[in-house]
């Protein structure tokens, strides 16, 4: 079985944000439920102030410390998966343990407070057990993996869009949406970035392009310290993130 | 063995009194968090995904160290002999009782899918889990503390299965509280929580807390009068108990402080930042260091410590600061933001919403009603038979029970 | 509901799927028969859920026309991603792209024709919109045109529209109009969107038009207030092309000069801060360096009659000395012009250092292909035309223009001829009814505004002064001047007593003065032709096929033209009689394909339905060092004549992209007149002082598109405004971005609520610090201020950034100035 892995060149991304609105259709996440984020960070100051951003993600972690305290086995690492690490909606009790040990910030509760009022699911009140039912619902749904939308009271977070990476052919080194046989099973943040700064694939196959870029430009993996070893690989300029400042003093001029 | 009934002021008419009031806030407050819970879900509650455990989680933690802590005191007389702490023994295993009833029911509103706990948790077993263990060990925590309510209410105070009772609840409340600690203290990526000392912590803090209860309670029961207090019990509170809690006090001190200097100290951002622009930016968590935990401190280490209104000013200050101290603790590990950028330039402010706050007052309200029945109903005063000093007990009060 | 009931039922028929393993639940199955709270299990297995259909599109949330393939199942729009075989798209798409759906399932879409029962009109009067039928709205709308016309005041009839995608809606403004008799029929937003570039470009090499670009093979750019990576056109594409670019060997060098720190200027090699309208500053004096330091592209420009002589600063050169090869006036531009134009005397002007102008003019005009572009930033000025002239001529220097690796421009697509044509449906009022004496009502290409394209900004001041006359019924089509004019709100005043036609499937604030509403259907539900915007050049045609049938009961705004059209007197109705429908227009346009199949194959209706675009690679012409050839089907080998050239490629009086610019010169006059410059200088390429607008403020004031504002409806969609402004956490709300310093000096903390102050009224706004910002510069993305367009968008965040905007022009273009702005901030 693959290890699917993810790869995002910095030096090309544009900041844009189409993988946080593309993940968001394809995945129905409520306004703020940003599974797949990107974070700007500002330094210095007029005339050479710099500013960066990159795409965020799931890590889909070798070691996923989320997996290690969920005190239910709701989230999983799944190696039949490609090593995606699931939230299995049946399962969750809602503790947000795993949102806790998650050094990354990629857990959502999405029962609370809304981020935009009027609250949208006010607009689309949920049926079915759902938080919400939005017209424009995806027909994909696996709630043992998190798939679909979420009922109240569990934990949900980005899948590598798993309802479409499962149907890649066995044994595929990447799955690239420029080629038109595999672009159905692309992640929706991969195929829609238009200066093709990421790229999918397998990890554990030495031949694919993602394992070629990483060697070749240097990947890194982010917050490397913390042992979870992300599946998702940083390349270029910009991956260093700045430690945390209040924004007042760090604007202090 | 018999059994004497002390008629303490709790059986009588402020007993009623204070249940009908005590019943009256768990039954408002709980109403108004079922029906928030209920239409609105958590969206009543101001946590989020950025700060996902909030108050409740924090009077989950002070209840159940506070109970952790109460079951270590009963252990000193139960388990390690000390017999001059017998007078309180039942009383604290009670209310390690009413404290952990009460933390779970907390909890149990701030979970989003409580009962489904009870079949996914056993039936998928990770041990890998702090949290797995905490709830295994409390929830034996529980059927300890009911088998040993058990045999001190049957009057079994040194029998042997109460002796074995005892020292697998001493180590159950060791296990269940260190294991508390522990989901805080495993959190590498929470640098400020991230301690492994945090048990030692978290069994210090817990019996100050405890003390706190225990004092506050115990004068509550004789009506806040030595007066009616047995002599062994009076014996205890003007001797070692008062020298306890000044000990507890004095560690909770140095463990703050020595976690504040190693925060400050540090240029990690998540740990100093928390304690340089939340903790010691904000005046309810100064005021519980200083009035709270400092003052009552310095008062109990002079001989003013064997007053008795001392002694519940005391109590009553550290209650309210431990409980400051869980909430800016279990807050403190989360306010930094992690990994959001731009969209949450600041530290993440958290003021709990009513509903929150109506998961603490329930928390307090159903402990207070459950102790407020054992006393009226069970005795809690009691103590092995040779303690009970007859010469010196005081006019018995009579009332109509 | 009924929405809510196929989703319903679509939930009933769940299946199992055999692969699920073992789980502890059990797995929904039929529930038919069950009303509302059925208990469907919680385990919810992967389950497919009906026949997925793919239907192509266009997107419409932004000029760049990407084509999008809809996913629908069960009647269910429920995805869109670029699509695969479109050559703007390539399967990609931007963050705007995805969000159709919102629009499609927007819940404040207007569901019908409607009426208004509230006379008043204004902020907080209630129109008092009740229902009526399509019958009754277009009876009405048509017995008032009538009425119009028999009493000859035709004229005071006009049709506005903003975005329009091709001769299927906004394109049948202009025949309705010829044939109805009102000279007002077409008048579009051009000049509160982007007519500076082109102007610059068609006073220097006659093209009316903004530009194609090769960006594949260039290796340098030059981006000049031109926001590369948030909102140039087509955004997708120049995105993908980014990517192209920064990875290609050798790698695209960048330098951006922008007025505030962007993503753009983030992610160039050289960010260069410039005082706002000062560009054409900057570029002569690029020009001046690379003619100094003799890097002008020779074979394209020409040369030195002498080959030692040289461009030396401060010295004259004789006009004869210089062979004049494709550039038109270069003497003279060196001798009156950019003899003085040095990077130091630009350091003054523009504040950037006069090292960095030199590096800069250096490596550009040494760096082939290179190319300079330029959008609003520098044109949204009282002196955009000529600040875009200065840079635009930069290209001709380095010999880009048609070149590979540099600019063109587009070529139309090989359409069909329309069922019918309209000049044989002219009755003699169309022909000669009094209406032919009157001028638009926006006054343009009469004495006032004599260059322009369009002048909306006019309109509104015109009609209360009654100046040309006052209108009387007005439609409006993607438009929303009232919230979106500058100074909007002598909009709010004048159309008052005007009787609005609006026909947005949105409640915009144009739609609250609305008597009667006309929706429109949104996209995805829309089937009409959308020829391509300017692009890689070669000619390109993209279809909407809808994907639903309108969910509501709206009609596409080119079938609200036919159908009222059938309704006007006289030979207009036998007209629109046989167009038929748009359905039929269309088909009659992709008849034009069967005698010129595109790439893919697409030679008919059916054919461009299923691919969802016809196009024919590549570019007609191209410029090979200095010479021009035509593609002949296997390469470029035809060398075209002077005549073909300025035919169609330097359509200039000379036949030569013209530093002396004719076109400028035919309006000298004017210009000397509206703009001071003597009339013998009007031709040049030259500095032009700007005319900042609103009052003696202290600071420049700045509102820039944003990648996420989606056309109209951007500030109503929860999932745009949930990341707007990631540059300072703008979500939920845009913040006004400011240096600490500049915040600092008045008082202002960082998150503090301000007030920004121009001449014309003051808004408020949140605040948040940008270091990197110039401190001289405030930036306040626009987008919110609304007080319509819905249950989001009312009453959201900060004020309107338009109503502190002056309503100046640049007199050539008539390109309204949003960003020359002075104000004044203080907290609030």
């Amino acid at each position: 079985m693959a290890k699917w892995g993810m790869v995002i060149d910095l030096d090309k991304c544009t900041g844009c944000q189409a993988c946080t609105t593309a993940c968001s259709m394809e995945n129905n996440t409520l306004p703020g439920e940003t599974w797949q984020d990107v974070l700007f960070y500002n330094a210095g100051e007029y005339p050479s102030g710099q500013m960066k951003w990159l795409p965020r993600p799931c890590m889909q972690c070798e070691n996923p410390s989320c997996v290690h305290v969920c005190p239910t086995r709701a989230t999983y690492k799944d190696p039949d998966a490609g090593g995606i690490v699931f939230v299995d909606w049946n399962k969750c009790i809602g503790c947000k343990y795993c949102m806790i040990a998650c050094p990354y910030g990629v857990r959502f509760y999405a029962d609370e407070k809304p981020l935009i009022e009027p609250d949208i699911r006010d607009v689309f009140p949920g049926e079915n057990a759902q938080l919400w039912s939005p017209p424009y619902q995806s027909p994909d749904e696996d709630w043992r993996r998190g798939i679909g939308i979420q009922p109240k009271g569990v934990v949900s977070k980005c899948t590598f869009c798993y309802h479409k990476v499962k149907n890649a052919p066995e044994g595929i080194a990447d799955l690239d949406e420029d080629n038109p046989d595999v672009k159905e099973y692309v992640p929706a943040c991969v195929r829609t970035c238009a200066p093709k700064a990421r790229y999918f694939g397998d990890l554990d196959n030495p031949e694919s392009h993602v394992n070629q870029l990483i060697g070749d430009k240097h990947g890194v993996r982010l917050k490397d310290h913390t042992g979870n070893k992300p599946q998702v690989y940083y390349l270029g300029a910009g991956a260093g993130v700045p430690a945390f400042t209040p924004a007042d003093r760090e604007n202090d001029a | 063995m018999t059994t004497q009934l002390h008629k303490n002021a709790l059986q009588g008419p402020l007993g009623w009194g204070l249940l009908v009031v005590a019943m009256a806030v768990l039954l408002v407050s709980l109403g108004y968090a079922l029906s928030q819970i209920i239409t609105n879900g958590h969206t009543s509650f101001n946590t989020s995904s950025a700060l996902p455990w909030g108050q409740p989680i924090a009077t989950y933690v002070f209840f159940a160290l506070g109970s952790s802590g109460l079951g270590l005191i009963a252990s000193l007389p139960l388990v390690f002999g000390f017999k001059q702490y017998y007078p309180i023994a039942k009383r604290c295993v009670f209310l390690a009782f009413a404290l952990l009833i009460s933390g779970m029911i907390v909890l149990a509103l701030e979970l989003g899918h409580v009962f489904r706990m009870l079949w996914v948790i056993p039936l998928n077993l990770q041990v890998q889990s702090a949290m797995f263990w905490m709830g295994a060990f409390y929830a034996l925590d529980l059927l300890f503390l009911l088998w040993k309510f058990s045999k001190l209410q049957g009057g079994h105070w040194d029998s042997k299965t109460a002796k074995q009772v005892g020292i697998a609840s001493f180590i159950g409340v060791l296990l269940a509280s260190g294991n508390l600690a522990l989901i805080f203290g495993m959190m590498s990526m929470r640098p400020f929580w991230f301690d492994p000392l945090m048990p030692v912590y978290f069994y210090v803090t817990g019996i100050t807390t405890a003390v706190a209860i225990l004092v506050l309670l115990t004068y509550l029961a004789y009506g806040f009068s030595r007066e009616r207090m047995p002599a062994a019990l009076i014996a205890l509170s003007t001797g070692s108990l008062p020298k306890l809690f000044a000990a507890c006090l004095g560690m909770t001190l140095l463990f703050i402080t020595a976690r504040a200097i190693t925060g400050l100290y540090s240029n990690n951002p998540e740990i100093n930042v928390v304690w340089a622009d939340y903790l010691f930016k904000s005046g309810v968590y100064i005021a519980a260091l200083l009035i709270g935990l400092l003052l009552p401190f310095i008062v109990l280490l002079s001989k003013l410590r064997n007053k008795m209104s001392i002694q519940i000013l005391a109590a009553f200050l550290v209650m309210i600061a431990m409980f400051v101290e869980r909430l800016y603790f279990v807050v403190g590990g989360q306010v930094v933001p992690l990994f959001k950028g731009t969209w949450i330039p600041d530290l993440i402010s958290y003021i709990p919403s009513a509903t929150e706050w109506s998961l603490t007052f329930i928390g307090f309200a159903l402990c207070f009603v459950i102790y407020l029945l054992g006393e009226k109903f069970l005795n809690l005063g009691d103590m092995p038979n040779k303690m009970l000093d007859h010469t010196t007990a005081r006019k018995p009060i009579e009332t109509t029970a | 509901m009924k929405l809510f009931e196929t989703l319903i039922n679509r939930r009933r028929f769940l299946q199992s799927s055999a692969a699920v393993g073992a789980s502890a639940g059990a797995v929904a199955t039929g529930m038919t028969g069950l009303k509302g709270f059925s208990t469907v299990s919680e385990a919810r297995a992967q389950t497919p859920r009906g026949e997925t259909t793919i239907t192509k599109n266009v997107c419409a949330q932004c000029p760049a026309r990407c084509g999008i393939d809809v996913y629908t199942t069960n009647g269910r729009v429920h995805a869109m991603y670029g699509d695969t075989g479109n050559p703007i798209a390539n399967g990609k798409l931007c963050p705007k792209g995805h969000l159709g759906s919102y629009f499609l399932y927007d819940p404040d879409r207007f569901k019908g024709p409607m009426k208004r029962t509230n006379p008043n009109k204004g902020r907080d009067e209630n129109p008092g919109f009740v229902p009526i039928s399509w019958d009754e709205a277009l009876d009405t709308v048509a017995t008032r045109l009538n009425d119009l016309r028999r009493r000859g005041e035709s004229h005071r009839f006009s049709m506005f529209y903003g975005r329009g995608w091709g001769a299927s809606d906004a394109g049948m403004q202009g025949d309705f109009g010829k044939l109805y008799g009102t000279p007002n029929a077409a008048i579009g937003h051009s000049s509160m969107c982007a007519d500076g570039s082109k102007k610059a470009k068609h006073a220097t090499d006659g093209n009316k038009s903004y530009n194609s670009y090769d960006y594949r093979n260039t290796n340098y750019l030059l981006i000049i207030g031109a926001s590369f990576l948030e909102a140039f056109r087509p955004y997708n594409n120049v995105m993908q092309m980014w990517g192209e670019m920064r990875s290609k060997s050798p790698k695209t060098r960048v330098t951006t000069v922008d007025v505030r720190m962007s993503p753009t200027m983030a992610a160039s090699d050289r960010a260069l801060y410039i005082k706002p309208g000062t560009d054409g500053a900057f570029a002569l004096a690029i020009a001046h360096v690379i003619l100094s330091e003799g890097l002008w592209n020779r074979e394209f420009v020409g040369d030195f009659t002498n080959p030692n002589m040289r461009f030396i600063p401060g010295r004259r050169i004789a006009a004869d000395s210089f062979n004049e090869k494709w550039v038109h006036g270069l003497a003279d531009w060196w001798n009156e012009e950019l003899i003085e134009r040095t990077p130091e005397w630009a350091e003054e002007i523009t504040g950037i250092k006069a090292s960095d102008i030199r590096k800069t003019a250096i490596e550009f005009g040494s760096t082939r292909p290179a190319v300079a572009l330029f959008e609003r930033g520098a044109t949204g000025h009282f002196n955009g035309t000529y600040n875009g002239m200065a840079i635009h001529s930069l290209n001709a220097l380095v010999g880009s223009l048609f070149a590979e690796g540099g600019l063109g421009y587009q070529q139309g697509p090989s359409y069909g001829a329309l069922p019918a044509d309209a000049n044989n449906y002219l009755d003699d009022y169309a022909r000669n009814g009094a209406w032919k004496d009157q001028p638009r009502i926006d006054m343009k290409g009469t004495d006032r505004w004599p260059m322009v394209d369009n002048m909306m900004q006019e309109v509104a001041p015109n009609h209360l002064a009654g100046d040309p006359y006052k209108i009387d019924t007005a439609m409006f089509f993607y438009t929303n001047p009232i919230w979106s004019a500058p100074n909007p709100k002598v909009w709010e005043e004048a159309l008052k007593d005007v009787f609005i036609i609006d026909t947005s499937p949105f409640p915009g604030e144009t739609a609250m003065y609305a008597d009667i509403v006309l929706p429109d259907s949104t996209y995805l539900e829309r089937l009409q032709d959308i020829p391509s915007y300017p692009f890689e050049g070669w000619p390109m045609a993209a279809l909407r096929v809808p994907a639903v049938e309108p969910i509501h009961d709206t009609k596409m705004y080119g079938d609200v033209i036919i159908e009222l059209g059938k309704r006007i007197e006289g030979p207009t109705a036998d007209y629109y009689h046989a167009l038929g429908n748009i359905e039929n227009v269309v088909r009659h346009l992709a008849a034009g394909f069967a005698d010129d199949p595109g790439d893919n194959g697409v030679d008919s209706f059916e054919s461009w339905k299923e691919k969802g675009v016809w196009y024919k690679k590549p570019y007609k012409w191209r410029q090979i060092r200095g010479e021009f050839y035509e593609w002949d089907g296997r390469r470029y080998s035809r060398q075209l004549s002077e005549e073909e050239v300025q035919e169609h490629l330097f359509k200039t009086t000379s036949g030569k992209f013209e530093v002396r610019s004719s076109y400028l010169e035919q309006h000298a006059a004017y210009i000397e007149r509206e703009m001071g410059i003597p009339r013998e200088r009007a031709g040049l390429v030259q500095w032009v002082e700007p005319r900042y607008s609103g009052g003696d403020g202290d600071l420049h004031f700045i509102t820039p598109k944003t990648p996420l504002h989606a056309e109209g409806r951007g500030a109503n969609i929860p999932q745009q405004m949930m990341v707007h402004q990631p540059i300072v956490g703008g979500r939920n709300t845009v913040y006004l971005e400011v240096h600490p310093q500049t915040a600092k000096d008045r008082g202002i903390r960082n998150g503090d609520r301000v007030r920004i102050t121009s001449d014309i009224g003051s808004i408020e706004a949140e605040c948040r610090f940008v270091a990197a910002h110039r401190p001289d510069t405030l930036v306040l993305p626009f987008e919110y201020g609304h007080w319509a367009q819905g249950r989001w968008a009312k009453n959201r965040g900060p004020g309107n950034s338009s109503e502190i905007t002056t309503n100046q022009s640049d007199p050539i273009s008539g390109l309204a100035n949003y960003y020359t702005g002075k104000v004044t901030l203080e907290r609030a």
